[in-house]
C-alpha cells in the first residue's frame, strides 16, 4: 500500500478483522504459561485528572477526588521507597577502608566513597522527608476527619480504604528500615567520609545529616511517629475503627481482587489496631462497645496468620496486638492457640482447588467453543452478563490459588525447618535453606507444582480470551449501568421529587447527570419521574442505548462514591439519608454499589489477569541475602564433639546470590525431573515461569538491572541442568523402552515364575508433549527445546554406540552377540525417538561410532580380526559333534591377550537400567566360552561382505606363514626323521606285530618333542582358520537366502500355490502376480520412474538374483589360495622311482602324516589330556586339507600306518598290550579318526571338485595293471581301498 | 432558563466523552487484535522456522557425514 493512500477508518477496522480469519498454525501443545513477545495493555485510570469534566456531581466528592489524586501519588511514591529500600544491597563492603591514619590514599579513598555513595545517601534523604510529609499528610487528613462535626458526616469507603493503604504503607517501611542494616552501614561509611573531607560545612547539613542518622538507627521510627501525631487527635481511634471495620468487612465478603489486596486489608486490621490502642483508647473497650468485632478479627489472624510484607519478608499481623498496650490473650482465643493455622497446609486446599478447576476449566471450554462456533456482532444483555461473571469468576479463583501459593510459601518462611523435624535437612544447613529447600515435603511440592501449573495454565486460557471477554464486560457493564441510572433510579427519584426530599433528589440527578449516556443527548424532561408524577398507563417508554465502552475510573467512582452516601448507615449519629428511601431501592442501589466494586478490575481486565497471576515473589529473597551479610559460613562439618579447634576451620565464603538448590522454582522443577512422575511431566515448564515473572517484576516494578541479570544469571544455569537432565532422562526411558521391548518374552515370564525380580516395562511417561515444544518461552527468549534435546540425544546415541562397541572390544570375539544386542536394541531406541526427534541416520552413526567412515575397515572388524588372531586360533579346539569351538581348557597356549577395559558408563548407555543390564548379561554370558553358528552368523551380520573378505585376507596370510614358515620347517626336521623305506607289513604279522613294527618305525617321530607342544598346535591353528573359513560361509549363505526370500516377493517370486481338484495351478498363479503387482520393484520404477533409476534397480534386481545361483564359493577359493602356498617341493617330495607313485618311500607329505596320526591315535593315561581335548578337530582338517590339496589323499588312505593297523586288526581282532600300547583301543581311536578323515575329505572334495564329474576324470586316469609280486604269489599284500570303505 | 441550558450542555459533553471513549475504545480493541495476532504470528513463525531449522539441520549433518565419507580426512572447500 503506497503511503500516501488514505485508508478509511472503517476499511482499517476491517482490516483488524479480517487478521482473525488467517489460518496460523502452531502444532505445539500449550504446555507453558502464557506466551506473549508483544504485551499491550491500555491504562484509562486517569488518577482523577478528569474529575472537572464532571460538574454535575456532588461537589464534596469532587474535592475529595483530589485528595485521593493526591494521595494515591504519595502511596505511589510511597511504593517508589518501599523499593528503593527492599532492593538496597550493601555499597559499604564493596567499598576499601583506610586501614590507619597515616594511609598517604586515604583522603583520596573518602574522596571516592563520598563520590560513589552521595546519590545512595541522596535517596535515603528522600526517604526521610518523604515519610515526614506522608505522616503530616495522613495525620492532616485523619485531623479533618476526625472534626466533630465532620465526624457526623459519612466518610466513604474509597476514602477509608485510601487511609489503610496508608498504614499499610507505613508498616511496610518501617519494617524494610528496621531490617535493612546495610542501609544504616553504607549511611555510616559515607558519613565517616564526609566528615572527614568536611563536605557537610553548614550547620544544617549537619542537623539533617544527624537527623537522618538518627531516623536510620531508630528502630519502629515511622510506626512511633505516627502513632504519636494520631495520639494527639481526639477520636482518631473512632477513624481507625472504622477504617479495620471496613477492612474486615471487605475481607469477608471477598471485596478485594488481587492477593496483595487481601493482604493489604489483614495488615491494616494489625497495624490499625496496634496504632489505635494506646494510653487512651483499649482496644478491648472498643470491643465491648461493639465499635470493634475482635472475635472476627481473630479468625482471621488465625486463618491468615502469616502475610507477605514486601518481597521476602513476612509478618504475622497478629504480632502487632501481641505488642499493645491492651493485649489480652483471652480475647484471642484462635490466635493464641497452638492450632496449626489453615494457611499451612496446601493439602487441605487442594481438592476444593481441583475441583473449582475442573469445572471451571468445563464452563470455559463450553464458552470458547460457542464463541468459535457461532459468530455474533455482540451477544444479548443477558449473555454479555453471563460471560463478565464468568471473567470474574476466573479472576476471583486465579486470585484465590495465587493467595494460597503465597500465602503457604510466607508461613514457610517464617517457619523454617531444622535437622530435628526433617531429617534430610543437615544441621549446618542455612537460613534460607531451611525455609525453603528442606521445608516443604514430597507432596507439598507436588501440590505446588500442581497448583501453579493450574494458575498458569488457566491464565493462557483466559487471556486467549481476552478479546471476548472484554467486549462482553465493557457492554455488560454499559448495559446496568444506563439501565440502572436511567431506568433503575426513576422510582427513587419520583419518590424524592414527590415527597420533598430534595437532598436525595439532588443526589440521584447527580447520579444520572454524571453518567447517564442519553439516547437523544439529552434527559427526557417529559418523564413524569422527574416531576414527581406516575407514568401514564401505557408506562413510559424510553430506550437505552447499547456501547462497548465502561465507564471512565473517575466517573464511576463518582456514582460509586455518590450511590454509597445515599445508604451509608453510619454517619456519626446524625440522620441518615437511609431512612427516607424505600427499602426495595435500597437493596437495588446496594446491589449495584456491590456489583460496581469489581468494574475497575473488570475494566483493566489484562492488568487484573496479570496480576490475579502474579508468583513473581516466589524468587525474590533480599531480606535473607541480608541476613547473610554477603558471606557464607563454613563451619566445621566434620562429625564429631566440636572444640575450639573447630572454630580455627571456620571459613567465609563470598556470597552475593543463593544456589540454585535453594531457589523455589528451581526447586520445584528439579522435584519433578527427580521423581520423574508422570502426571506431573507435562507441568515442568510451569514452575519455569516463576523466572519469567520474577524478571518482569525486576524490570517494571522493581526496575532494578541487578536484579534482572541476577534472574538471568540463574535461568541460564537453571535450563542448562533442566536440558541436560530432561534429555538425560529421555534418552534413559526410550533405552529402557527398547530395552525392554527387545527383551525375550519368555524369558520375562520365566523370570516371574521362579520369582525373579525383573523391572516390568518402563512407566509411560509424557515425554512426547515436550518434545514436541518448540518455541518456549523464557525471558523474553523462544527456546526449541526439541532442538536442544535432539543435539544431546544425538550425542548420547552416539556415545551409547560407542560404548557399545568398547564393551566388544573390551572381550574376546564371543562379546559379538552382546554387540549385536546392544546394536539392535540401539537401534529399536533410535527408532522409538526418531517419532519425535530429527536425529542422524542410525547407519551412519554406527559407523562413525565404528570408526568406519574415514577408514575402510571399522572397529568392529579390526576386533574380530585382532580376536580372531590373537585368541580364537590359538587357544579354541573345534568339535564337529558340537559344532562349536570351545576355550581349550588347560594350559594356556599363547600369550595372555591384553585388552582395554571398557570406559564405566552409566546403565542408560548399556541396557537403560541395572535390572536390565543384569538380565541382559545373564543372557549373553550363556554365549560365552564357546564360538558356534550363532556367532558366525552375528559376524557375518557385523562384517559384512567387506569385512569377512578382509578377515579371511589377513588369516590366509597368516597362514601362508605358518605354512611356509613353521610347517615346512617342522616336515622338513621330521621327514629326516622318518624312516626312508616304510612298507605295510603283511598280515601274517598279526595286529600286534604291524603296530609294534610302526612303533619301532616311527620311534624318532613319536619320541620327538615338539610334536604335541608346537606341531600340533600350528596344524590346529591352520585347522582353526579352515574351519572358520567353511563356518562363515555356511553363516553367509543362510543369510543370503533369507534376504533373497524376503526380496522375493518384490521379485515376483511367489510360492506355489496350494491348488484344490480342478484348479489349474496357472491362473491361480496369475492372479497371485496381479495381486502384488504393486510389490514389484523393477516394473514399478519403469513405468514411474527415469531412464537411469530403472536401470539401477535393474542391476540391484540382477545382482540380488544372481548372488547366489552362479555358485560363488569363498570357500573353494579360500582353499585354492591354501593350494597356491604348498609350492615347496618338500610336501611333494622327489617324483617316484617306479615312474607311477611312491608306494613304501616315505617323501611326501601324507607319508608324514601318517606317522603324525600314528602319533595321536595312540591312547594316552587317563591323566593326560587327550588329543581330542587339546588340539580338537582342527589337526585332522589341517592335515587333511593339505593331503587333499597336495593331491595325496587316495595314496594317504591306501598307505596309511593306522589305517593298515586297523585293517589287520580287524581281522584277527587281537588285544594286547604292545610297548604299553593297548591295541584294541588303538584301533577304536584309528576307526573314529578314519571316518572323520573320510567326511573332511568329502567335504572339500565336494568344493573343490564342484565344477567336475566323476565319471568324465575316470576316463582321464590311466589305468595301471597291479603290481605283480616278484615271488609271483597272487595274494595281494595288501587290502583294496574299496574294502576298506566297507568295513 | 440559562440553569437548564447548562445542564443541557453537560448532558452534551458528557455524551460526547462517552462517544469519544468509544472511539478510543474501538481503536484499542483493533491494537489489542494486531497485538493477539502478532503474537499468533509470531508463535506460528516460530513453530514453522524451527521445522525448518530442523530440517537445514538435518541436511547440513547428512552433508558433513558425506563429506567425510567421500573425502580423506581434508576438507571440502
Amino acid at each position: 500500500m503506497a503511503g500516501t493512500d488514505r485508508v478509511s477508518m472503517n476499511d482499517a477496522l476491517s482490516n483488524v478483522d479480517v487478521l482473525d480469519e488467517l489460518p496460523l498454525p502452531d502444532e505445539q501443545p500449550c504446555i507453558e504459561a502464557q506466551p506473549c513477545s508483544v504485551v499491550y495493555q491500555a491504562n484509562f485510570d486517569t488518577n482523577f485528572e478528569d474529575r472537572n469534566g464532571f460538574v454535575t456531581g456532588i461537589a464534596k466528592y469532587i474535592e475529595e477526588a483530589t485528595v485521593h489524586a493526591n494521595l494515591n501519588e504519595l502511596l505511589e511514591e510511597g511504593q517508589e521507597h518501599a523499593v528503593m529500600l527492599y532492593t538496597w544491597r550493601c555499597c559499604s563492603r564493596a567499598i576499601p577502608q583506610p586501614k590507619s591514619n597515616e594511609q598517604p590514599n586515604r583522603v583520596e579513598i573518602y574522596e571516592k566513597t563520598v563520590e560513589v555513595l552521595a546519590p545512595e545517601v541522596n535517596k535515603l534523604l528522600n526517604f526521610m522527608y518523604f515519610q515526614r510529609k506522608a505522616i503530616e499528610r495522613f495525620s492532616k487528613e485523619v485531623r479533618r476527619l476526625c472534626h466533630t462535626e465532620k465526624r457526623k458526616d459519612f466518610v466513604s469507603e474509597a476514602y477509608l480504604l485510601t487511609l489503610g493503604k496508608f498504614i499499610n504503607m507505613f508498616a511496610v517501611l518501617d519494617e524494610l528500615k528496621n531490617m535493612k542494616s546495610s542501609v544504616k552501614n553504607d549511611y555510616s561509611t559515607y558519613r565517616r567520609a564526609a566528615q572527614f573531607l568536611k563536605v557537610m560545612s553548614d550547620s544544617q547539613t549537619l542537623q539533617e545529616s544527624q537527623n537522618l542518622s538518627m531516623f536510620l538507627a531508630t528502630q519502629n521510627k515511622i510506626r512511633d511517629t505516627v502513632k504519636e501525631n494520631l495520639e494527639k487527635i481526639t477520636g482518631y481511634e473512632e477513624l481507625l475503627a472504622d477504617v479495620v471495620n471496613i477492612s474486615v468487612q471487605m475481607f469477608e465478603s471477598k471485596m478485594y481482587l488481587t492477593p496483595s489486596e487481601k493482604h493489604m486489608l489483614v495488615k491494616v486490621m494489625g497495624f490499625g489496631l496496634f496504632l489505635m490502642d494506646s494510653e487512651l483508647c483499649n482496644i478491648n473497650k472498643l470491643d465491648q462497645k461493639k465499635k470493634l468485632r475482635i472475635d472476627r478479627i481473630d479468625r482471621i489472624f488465625k486463618n491468615l496468620e502469616v502475610v507477605p510484607l514486601f518481597g521476602d519478608m513476612q509478618i504475622a499481623p497478629f504480632n502487632y496486638i501481641k505488642r499493645s498496650k491492651h493485649f489480652d490473650a483471652n480475647k484471642w482465643p484462635l490466635s493464641s492457640g497452638t492450632a496449626p493455622s489453615p494457611q499451612a497446609d496446601l493439602m487441605v486446599h487442594l481438592p476444593q482447588i481441583r475441583e473449582d478447576h475442573v469445572k471451571y476449566i468445563s464452563e470455559l471450554a463450553r464458552y470458547s467453543n460457542e464463541v468459535t462456533t457461532t459468530y455474533k456482532e455482540c451477544g444479548t444483555d443477558d449473555e454479555n452478563k453471563e460471560t463478565a461473571e464468568l471473567a470474574l469468576r476466573g479472576l476471583q479463583l486465579l486470585s484465590e490459588w495465587t493467595s494460597v501459593v503465597t500465602e503457604l510459601y510466607s508461613w514457610k518462611l517464617l517457619h523454617p525447618t531444622d535437622h530435628h523435624q526433617n531429617k534430610e535437612c543437615p544441621k549446618e544447613a542455612e537460613e534460607y535453606e531451611r525455609a525453603t529447600r528442606y521445608n516443604y515435603t514430597e507432596e507439598e511440592k507436588f501440590a505446588l507444582i500442581e497448583v501453579i501449573a493450574m494458575i498458569k495454565g488457566l491464565q493462557v486460557l483466559m487471556a486467549r480470551m481476552e478479546t471476548v471477554f472484554t467486549d462482553a464486560i465493557r457492554r455488560n457493564i454499559y448495559a446496568e449501568l444506563q439501565e440502572f441510572a436511567q431506568v433503575g433510579l426513576r422510582e427513587p427519584l419520583r419518590k424524592a421529587t414527590k415527597n420533598k426530599k430534595d437532598l436525595i433528589r439532588s443526589i440521584i440527578m447527580s447520579v444520572r447527570e454524571t453518567c447517564a449516556d442519553w439516547n437523544r443527548g439529552v434527559e427526557h424532561l417529559q418523564d413524569p419521574a422527574l416531576k414527581g408524577k406516575k407514568d401514564p398507563d401505557g408506562g413510559y417508554n424510553f430506550k437505552v442505548p447499547r456501547r462497548n465502552v465502561g465507564p471512565s475510573s473517575t466517573q464511576l467512582y463518582m456514582v460509586r462514591t455518590m450511590l454509597e452516601s445515599l445508604t451509608a448507615d453510619k454517619s456519626g449519629g446524625k440522620r441518615t439519608l437511609r431512612k427516607d428511601i424505600d427499602g426495595q431501592y435500597l437493596v437495588a442501589i446496594d446491589n449495584f454499589h456491590k456489583i460496581s466494586f469489581y468494574w475497575n478490575y473488570l475494566l483493566s481486565f489484562s492488568d487484573s489477569l496479570q496480576n490475579c497471576c502474579d508468583l513473581s515473589q516466589l524468587w525474590y529473597r533480599e531480606f535473607y541475602l541480608e541476613m547473610t551479610m554477603g558471606r557464607k559460613i563454613n563451619k566445621c562439618n566434620v562429625r564429631h564433639q566440636h572444640n575450639d579447634e573447630c572454630n580455627d576451620l571456620i571459613t567465609m565464603e563470598k556470597r552475593i546470590q543463593f544456589p540454585i538448590d535453594m531457589s523455589m522454582p528451581w526447586i520445584l522443577t528439579d522435584h519433578i525431573l527427580k521423581t520423574k512422575e508422570p502426571s506431573m511431566m507435562e507441568y515442568v515448564l510451569y514452575p519455569l515461569d516463576l523466572y519469567n515473572d520474577s524478571a518482569l517484576y525486576a524490570l517494571t516494578k522493581f526496575r532494578k538491572q541487578f536484579l534482572y541479570d541476577e534472574v538471568e544469571a540463574e535461568v541460564n544455569l537453571c535450563f542448562d541442568q533442566f536440558v541436560y537432565k530432561l534429555s538425560e532422562q529421555i534418552f534413559g526411558y526410550y533405552k529402557q523402552l527398547a530395552a525392554s521391548i527387545f527383551l525375550d518374552k519368555r524369558f520375562r515370564v520365566e523370570c516371574a515364575a521362579i520369582g525373579a525380580y525383573l523391572l516390568p516395562y518402563p512407566r509411560a511417561n509424557r515425554y512426547e508433549t515436550l518434545l514436541k515444544q518448540r518455541h518456549v518461552q523464557l525471558l523474553g527468549r523462544s527456546i526449541d527445546l526439541n532442538k536442544l534435546i535432539t543435539q544431546r540425544i544425538n550425542a548420547d546415541m552416539q556415545k551409547s554406540l560407542d560404548f557399545a562397541i568398547s564393551r566388544f572390544e573390551a572381550g574376546d570375539v564371543t562379546n559379538v552377540m552382546e554387540l549385536e544386542g546392544l546394536l539392535e536394541v540401539n537401534r529399536l531406541c533410535h527408532k522409538l525417538l526418531s517419532k519425535w526427534l530429527a536425529l542422524d541416520d542410525f547407519d551412519s552413526m554406527y559407523r562413525e561410532a565404528n570408526h568406519n567412515v574415514l577408514a575402510p575397515y571399522g572397529r568392529v572388524t579390526l576386533h574380530v580380526f585382532w580376536e580372531l588372531n590373537f585368541d580364537f586360533l590359538p587357544n579354541y579346539v573345534y568339535n564337529a559333534a558340537t559344532n562349536r569351538f570351545v576355550r581349550y581348557r588347560g594350559i594356556s597356549f599363547a600369550n595372555q591377550v591384553h585388552r582395554d577395559r571398557a570406559p564405566q558408563m552409566s546403565h542408560a548407555y548399556t541396557w537403560g537400567s541395572k535390572p536390565l543390564n543384569l538380565a541382559y548379561s545373564t543372557q549373553y554370558s550363556q554365549y560365552n566360552g564357546f564360538v558356534g553358528p550363532q556367532h558366525f552368523h552375528t559376524m557375518c551380520k557385523l562384517l559384512g561382505y567387506q569385512g569377512i573378505a578382509v578377515v579371511m585376507e589377513e588369516l590366509l596370510k597368516i597362514v601362508k606363514s605358518l605354512i611356509q614358515g613353521n610347517l615346512l620347517q617342522f616336515t622338513k626336521t621330521l621327514m629326516s626323521a622318518m624312516p626312508k623305506i616304510c612298507k605295510l607289513p603283511r598280515y601274517d604279522y598279526g595286529s600286534p606285530g604291524v603296530l609294534a613294527f610302526y612303533h619301532a618305525q616311527l620311534n624318532d617321530i613319536l619320541q620327538y618333542p615338539d610334536a604335541k607342544t608346537e606341531l600340533f598346535h600350528n596344524f590346529r591353528e591352520f585347522g582353526n582358520t579352515i574351519i572358520f573359513c567353511l563356518l562363515m560361509e555356511q553363516a553367509l549363505s543362510q543369510e543370503e537366502v533369507c534376504d533373497l526370500l524376503q526380496a522375493a516377493p518384490f521379485q515376483n517370486i511367489l510360492p506355489r500355490p496350494y491348488c484344490k481338484e480342478g484348479e489349474k495351478l496357472e491362473v491361480k498363479q496369475k492372479r497371485l502376480e496381479a495381486k502384488y503387482a504393486a510389490l514389484q520393484i523393477v516394473p514399478n520404477i519403469e513405468k514411474l520412474g527415469t531412464a537411469k533409476q530403472a536401470m539401477i534397480s535393474k542391476e540391484g534386481d540382477l545382482l540380488t538374483r544372481e548372488r547366489l545361483c552362479c555358485g560363488l564359493s569363498i570357500f573353494e577359493v579360500v582353499l585354492n589360495r591354501l593350494k597356491s602356498f604348498l609350492d615347496d617341493p618338500v610336501w611333494v617330495g622327489p617324483p617316484p622311482a617306479n615312474g607311477v607313485m611312491n608306494i613304501d618311500e616315505c617323501v611326501e607329505f601324507h607319508r608324514l602324516w601318517s606317522a603324525l596320526q600314528f602319533v595321536y591315535c595312540v591312547p594316552v593315561s587317563e591323566n593326560e589330556y587327550t588329543v581330542e581335548e587339546m588340539f580338537g578337530e582342527g589337526l585332522n582338517w589341517a592335515g587333511c586339507t593339505m593331503i587333499v590339496l597336495l593331491g595325496q589323499q587316495r595314496r594317504f588312505e591306501a598307505l596309511d600306518f593306522c589305517y593298515h593297523i586297523l585293517r589287520v586288526q580287524r581281522v584277527d581282532s587281537k588285544d594286547e598290550k604292545v610297548k604299553g600300547i593297548g591295541l584294541k583301543r588303538m584301533c577304536d581311536r584309528i576307526r573314529r579318526f578314519q571316518v572323520l578323515n573320510s567326511q573332511i575329505f568329502a567335504i572339500l572334495n565336494k568344493f573343490l571338485k564342484s565344477g567336475e564329474n566323476d565319471e568324465l576324470s575316470v576316463e582321464h586316469v590311466r589305468c595301471f595293471p597291479p603290481p605283480i609280486h616278484p615271488s609271483l604269489n597272487p595274494q595281494q599284500h595288501y587290502h583294496a581301498p574299496e574294502h576298506l570303505r566297507q568295513c | 432558563m440559562s440553569a437548564p441550558k447548562a445542564g443541557e450542555a453537560v448532558q452534551k459533553q458528557i455524551q460526547q466523552d462517552w462517544l469519544n471513549r468509544e472511539y478510543i475504545e474501538v481503536i484499542t480493541i483493533s491494537i489489542k487484535k494486531i497485538t493477539d495476532f502478532l503474537n499468533s504470528f509470531d508463535l506460528s513463525c516460530r513453530s514453522k522456522l524451527a521445522g525448518l531449522n530442523e530440517k537445514l539441520t538435518i541436511l547440513e549433518r547428512k552433508i558433513d557425514y558425506l563429506e567425510a565419507c567421500v573425502t580423506k580426512g581434508e576438507t571440502l572447500t
